[in-house]
């Protein structure tokens, strides 16, 4: 049932959308994106010990080449368990709810579950990110003491960040989902 | 407040639309029924209004701007306009009949006025131009140096462009030295531009040295239908003069503090009515606790643009006494409800109504306090023409419409016009700003232009979403509602 | 809409019998509690279900069949169609489970025996359909039990108001004394649930709660005596009452004991969050005292204590020496600035004498220092946080001379500031209104001015000494705030951390549950969803923020930009926060 497509994210960036139907009221999307390059970690690495070994050249202190290694290592592990997201799934379960999950590169999962009685809407919204204008995936909640409101927003695929072919394709499913459990 | 404006600019389009059927003779807009209005105009643009200036803040740039874009998009045009944030106000918003607003997230200086540095600005005003298919880009207000940075950006990226002035300036301190070298800058190789009256027109072109023939001048507007006169709210054994204006220095409340004791102390039947707020405020308070005024002026405060008709039909009078101005809406308000209107005689305000209509005096208390003298004798008399008379008289004089149509051949005339080339931009920067000037302007729009190739190869083209058009082409957004209100995170 | 049948792991293979659980009101949901296993006599079950419906306050029923297929159990399926009609309900779920097979089956009966026929007949045609709106979720039946779902929501009434997860999960809650039916008990009935598994383990805990009771009752009593002590009226006397409030470990004194009246209060902590917060106060109460023994077991060896003392006479006199060379320099010209000789000589002479007057105050002590540290010390047996008040004390003792200095400075510096913005208005024909809190415009007379200008003149000419006199104890005094913030913040530190919370995150992580999160079975065509529902654990920062006990805290009352404005205009600046407001 995978269907891959030329999905990019918003800087270009190749990634992947899977669709897992298992039912007619329960898919699930699977976006992810490359993973760690390891030409960029060399770089990285590369450039903090040559900066590192310039200072120990300068001051002849072997502490700095030492804290350097130690700052590289920490970063990375800093990187992958916090930063660096590899797959972002959406499950959304017909009258049941919404399951947000995202994979960090170490291997951390972090999962949200949004019952289906909280959910006002899925919508595409707009959005001003750094210095650009963006189209993203978000789920609106009901404002339980005003029928009509919305209590907050929860954006979708926030650090994969597709384009908008992508979204619209979740953003069809999910709202075939959504009208058969009305 | 968002719901209260929204219900309030419905009604504003709705009325619009009777306003056209009856052809009236004085407006040449109304000649025309709408569907030949639409053909005659056969390219359709997609504007970006660009200013400082847009709701939630009040005034006459920001109605302009919001009546001027609804009336574009009745005509098939599409638009959107570009201001800063305000407040927790940012993002994109959706305003009646699908006009997208982009709240951008620049830094506010003074006076609602952005800080300007010439380039941070370039990446979000380029992609707002790139997604939304911008082919002119219209700046307002002088004020505005978000306008400014949009000229100068729209060149750049090939763009024609507009600018619309608003406001009169002096010639002689540093502050409008500066500004008036700034306006021939961006001015000098804008493709039109636009003024609100005869006076604003000699004194841009004055201060921008620029080329009478691409200067247009094309009114403000009000809307008749949301001020009519109603002679029953009006209390008829005293004489009320009304003031609506923001209260400050550009306005003469120091005149207005003058003329309050003199003619309270004439008339024991006279009585002010004060609306809007601002630094001067104190001035007429201290004025009211000085003379014991508290129960003949009543001072009330920030006004909803709403209410201010309500606060205009309860007076007889109504006084404007701005020292300077381009071309003064409040008058025209004043008139539509039937009010006579004293006026000081300044920059624009005479070309503005008829002569039989307002009262026009010298900024000064005495020929202020004169003017109002004779009008209230006048009042007293009987001799005054009744509400409903003026106001029928007023109501055709300008209208959206027609400032709709004539906008829409300015840019006409404009996407014409060649957008000059980086070469001939700096030649004519150079040639035509000094030498000084020029040449550091120059400098500025070759890097801005290093700077654009930059974020094309940073963040080129074929990577950025283009938006999806929320009003559709013919405004199908209105027909599909529930579509659009979908995309809409806070639908009201 | 699609039903919902949420189902424990342990019945999973469970023997043939009828499922017990409840419809969550308003939702097309059920839950499974248990399954009462072949053989049993109707009556018994009804009976039994009534008896439990008035201990757990649940309307448990029978929802339905379940049947697992065995050798020589084949005629077991149509006797269990048949019981629906023994049963009363509106549906009748039947639950099959086939040999070979890991999803179930599953098909659902309307009351009335017409449709139900009929659907039963179009059950064959249609079957998929059917079997698509139907998902099974597997819970863990213990997790879900001593869970507690957060936000905590303190009144039970509000059942409509609540989701549908959450009913579930106060369902399964309530209905603990279903699950103290053991499997191995002879009875009438058997059942299949979850069974808790050291029960004699819980006789221990049981011992131990017995005992409480009168261990909390004596220890209120001593409670009520320490507070008879305090409502003696010599404590409400002004300067005690002044004294012990600015004093940081009567204030830990009085804290301390609102934890213990919370603590050891007799009445059962009845909420979730009241239990919490005994228990966090319990546990750090402990760990405090842990850590302040410590403490004492190093600084009462090798004569530590005497090395104390004599380093921190030397190093008062030490600082107050420093003291006096900077007031020289600043009666000089200091950083090469000229200032007013005349107020210069006064003001340096002034702190100078208070100087000579502190060290002969510290002379006057040095001997009973040592005997004071050692009393002092003592009171690390109350708990580290008592230590570091004490500490905080000591240091604030040792450098009044500083703060006496901050408060001269202070006081000159606000009153030339405050005296020159009044004449600076004066001097623009302008006057504050203090009824309209404005600034009036206002004409004066000639003399005024006159006189206002000159005052004017004379303060602003005045203002660099006192500037430069403020400026350099501000330093000092900022310096001393710092180091005792750093100490009320690690008090309050180990008073707020809650750490039994943490303890239950780490180690029981179900306990505190942020939500759930639903993963999905390998699924085999044909058959309904199957989901399996674990419990998503609360994160780190919110079991703080959420079980946080509040305290008088004490970190700077105003943000940055504010306290830079105070110390500009000249207003004192304290470490502590004013008492009388509680923050969470």
């Amino acid at each position: 049932m995978a269907e891959e497509g030329p999905f990019t994210d918003i800087s270009g960036k190749p990634i992947s959308l899977e669709c897992q139907n298992y039912t007619p009221f329960c898919r699930e999307f699977t976006v992810s994106s490359p993973k760690v390059s390891l030409l960029k970690v060399m770089g990285y690495t590369c450039s903090v010990w040559l900066l590192a070994y310039a200072v120990f050249f300068l001051t002849e202190n072997t502490t700095v080449l030492s804290s350097a290694i130690m700052v590289t290592l920490v970063g990375m592990i800093l990187h992958i368990h916090f930063v660096k997201v590899d797959q972002e799934t959406l499950l959304i379960i017909g009258s049941l709810g919404i399951q947000l999950s995202s994979l960090y590169a170490s291997g951390r999962e972090s999962t949200t579950f949004i019952e289906m009685s909280k959910i006002k809407d899925i919508v595409i919204n707009e959005a001003i990110y750094m210095q650009s204008i963006i189209y993203y995936l978000c789920i609106l909640i009901k404002d339980p003491s005003e029928p009509d409101g919305v209590a907050s927003v929860v954006p979708l695929f926030q650090s994969s960040k597709p384009r908008l072919n992508c979204l619209v394709r979740v953003y069809k499913s999910c709202q075939e989902i959504i009208a058969q459990s009305r | 407040m968002k719901s209260r404006r929204r219900r309030g600019d419905k009604q504003a389009a709705a009325s619009c639309q009777p306003d056209a059927h009856p052809p009236a003779p004085h407006s040449p807009a109304s000649l025309l029924p709408s569907g030949t209005a639409r053909r005659s105009s056969q390219k359709k643009h997609s504007i970006c209004m660009v200013s400082d200036f847009f709701y939630p803040n009040m005034g006459g740039v920001e109605s302009h701007i919001y009546q001027l874009s609804q009336c574009l998009l009745e005509r098939g045009h599409k638009v959107v306009i570009a201001t800063h944030a305000y407040g927790d106000r940012r993002g994109v918003r959706y305003l009646t009949n699908g006009l997208k607003v982009y709240y951008l997230p620049l830094q506010v200086m003074y006076n609602q006025s952005t800080a300007t540095s010439c380039f941070h600005s370039l990446p979000l005003l380029r992609c707002v131009f790139v997604r939304e298919h911008i082919t002119v880009v219209h700046a307002h207000s002088s004020f505005s140096a978000m306008a400014h940075d949009a000229l100068f950006h729209a060149k750049t990226m090939g763009l024609n462009t507009v600018f619309t002035d608003h406001s009169l300036f002096g010639f002689a301190d540093l502050s409008s030295v500066l500004t008036n070298k700034l306006l021939t800058v961006t001015l000098c190789d804008t493709n039109h531009i636009v003024c609100v009256s005869y006076t604003s027109k000699e004194n841009t072109v004055l201060r921008a040295a620029l080329n009478p023939d691409i200067v247009s001048v094309i009114p403000n507007a009000v809307d008749p239908t949301d001020f009519t006169p109603d002679p029953g709210s009006r209390d008829d054994s005293k004489i009320t003069i009304v003031v609506v204006s923001r209260l400050v220095y550009r306005k003469g409340i120091d005149l207005l503090g003058g003329i309050i004791p003199e003619l309270c102390a004439k008339h024991p039947d006279l009585c002010f009515l004060i609306g809007g707020e601002g630094p001067k405020r104190i001035v007429l308070e201290e004025v009211r606790e000085k003379y014991q005024l508290h129960d003949r002026v009543r001072l009330l405060g920030a006004l909803d643009h709403k209410d201010v008709r309500d606060v205009l039909v309860q007076g007889h009078i109504f006084l404007n006494t701005s020292l300077t101005e381009a071309f003064c809406m409040a008058i025209v308000e004043g008139a539509c409800c039937g009010l006579q209107v004293v006026s000081t005689r300044v920059g624009g305000i005479p070309e503005v109504l008829p002569d039989e209509l307002v009262t026009l005096c010298e900024p000064t208390v005495s020929s202020l306090c004169a003017g109002l003298e004779s009008v209230i004798s006048r009042q007293r008399s009987g001799s005054v023409p009744p509400p409903a008379a003026i106001h029928h008289q007023v109501q055709n004089l300008y209208t959206w419409r027609n400032i709709a149509e004539r906008t829409e051949k300015v840019y006409d005339q404009a996407c014409q016009q060649p957008v000059l080339t980086l070469p001939a931009r700096l030649q004519r920067l150079r040639s035509h700003c000094g030498a000084v000037a020029g040449s550091i302007f120059s400098f500025m729009a070759v890097i801005n232009f290093l700077f654009l190739l930059f974020l094309q190869w940073l963040h080129p083209v074929h990577l950025m979403d283009a938006a999806i058009d929320a009003s559709g082409p013919d405004s199908c957004w209105r027909k599909s509602f529930k579509k659009g209100k979908s995309k809409d995170p806070h639908p009201d | 809409m699609v039903l919902k049948i949420f189902f424990p792991k342990c019945c999973n293979t469970a023997d043939s019998g009828l499922l017990v659980g409840r419809w969550i009101p308003g939702q097309d949901s059920a839950v499974v509690l248990a399954v009462i296993h072949y053989p049993f006599i109707p009556g018994q079950v009804k009976k039994y279900l009534t008896q439990m419906r008035s201990q757990t306050k649940v309307d448990l029923t029978v929802l339905g069949s379940w049947s697992m297929p065995k050798d020589g159990q084949e005629g077991m399926d149509s006797f269990l169609k048949d019981l629906s009609t023994i049963f009363p309900h509106s549906r009748w779920l039947q639950l099959s489970r086939e040999s070979g097979k890991r999803a179930f089956t599953c098909r659902v009966v309307q009351e009335n025996g017409k449709p139900a026929a009929k659907k039963d007949g179009d059950d064959n045609n249609d079957d998929d359909d059917d079997k698509d709106k139907i998902i099974f979720v597997h819970y863990d039946q213990r997790k879900v039990m001593l869970s507690q779902l957060h936000p905590v929501q303190e009144q039970k009434g509000s059942e409509e108001e609540s989701t549908e997860l959450r009913t579930m999960f106060q369902t399964v809650a309530q209905s603990e004394p279903l699950f103290f039916h053991d499997m191995y008990d002879e009875g009438p009935l058997k059942l299949t649930h979850w069974q808790s598994e050291g029960r004699e383990a819980s006789i221990i805990v049981e011992l131990v709660k017995q005992a409480s009771v009168p261990v909390c009752i004596v220890l209120t009593w001593l409670l009520s005596v320490w507070h008879w002590l305090c409502s003696f009226r010599i404590f409400h006397v002004w300067p005690v009452q002044f004294i012990s409030s600015k004093l940081s470990t009567c204030v830990q004194t009085g804290y301390r004991a609102d934890h213990f009246q919370t603590v050891f209060s007799t009445r059962k902590a009845t909420t979730h969050m009241e239990f919490m917060r005994k228990a966090n106060i319990f546990v750090s109460f402990l760990v405090d005292i842990a850590l302040g023994l410590l403490l004492i077991s190093w600084l009462y060896r090798e004569n530590r204590i005497s090395q104390l003392a004599n380093t921190l006479v030397p190093a008062a006199d030490h600082v107050a020496k420093e003291l006096q060379e900077l007031l020289e320099w600043l009666m000089g010209a200091p950083a090469g600035l000229k200032m007013n000789r005349a107020l210069d000589q006064v003001l340096g002479r002034f702190f100078l004498y208070h100087i000579h007057l502190w060290i002969s105050y510290i002379r006057l002590m040095s001997p009973f220092i040592e005997m004071i540290l050692w009393y002092v010390g003592l009171t690390a047996c109350l708990g580290l946080t008592f230590a570091l008040s004490v500490l905080s004390d000591i240091v604030a003792l040792l450098t009044f001379h500083i703060y006496c200095f901050y408060v001269y400075g202070a006081r000159l510096y606000y009153l030339k500031i405050y005296g020159l913005s009044s004449l600076w208005r004066l001097f623009r024909g302008k006057k504050w209104n203090v009824l309209r809190q404005r600034v009036d415009s206002c004409s004066y007379d000639l003399d005024q001015l006159f006189i206002g200008t000159l005052l004017f003149t004379i303060l602003l000419f005045l203002l660099p000494t006192t500037a430069l006199y403020y400026l350099v104890f501000t330093l000092l005094r900022l310096v001393v705030v710092m180091f005792q913030g750093l100490i009320h913040l690690s008090v309050d530190f180990i008073n707020s951390f809650p750490l039994f919370a943490m303890g239950l995150r780490l180690c029981r992580p179900y306990r505190v549950a942020e939500g759930v999160k639903f993963q999905v079975l390998s699924e085999e065509p044909g058959t309904p969803l199957h989901l399996r529902m674990e419990i998503n654990p609360l994160k780190f920062s919110s079991v703080l923020q959420c079980y946080r006990t509040p305290t008088y805290s004490c970190y700077p009352k105003d943000s940055w930009v504010a306290l830079c404005k105070k110390l500009f205009i000249g207003e004192l600046v304290y470490p502590w926060r004013q008492k009388s407001t509680k923050t969470d």
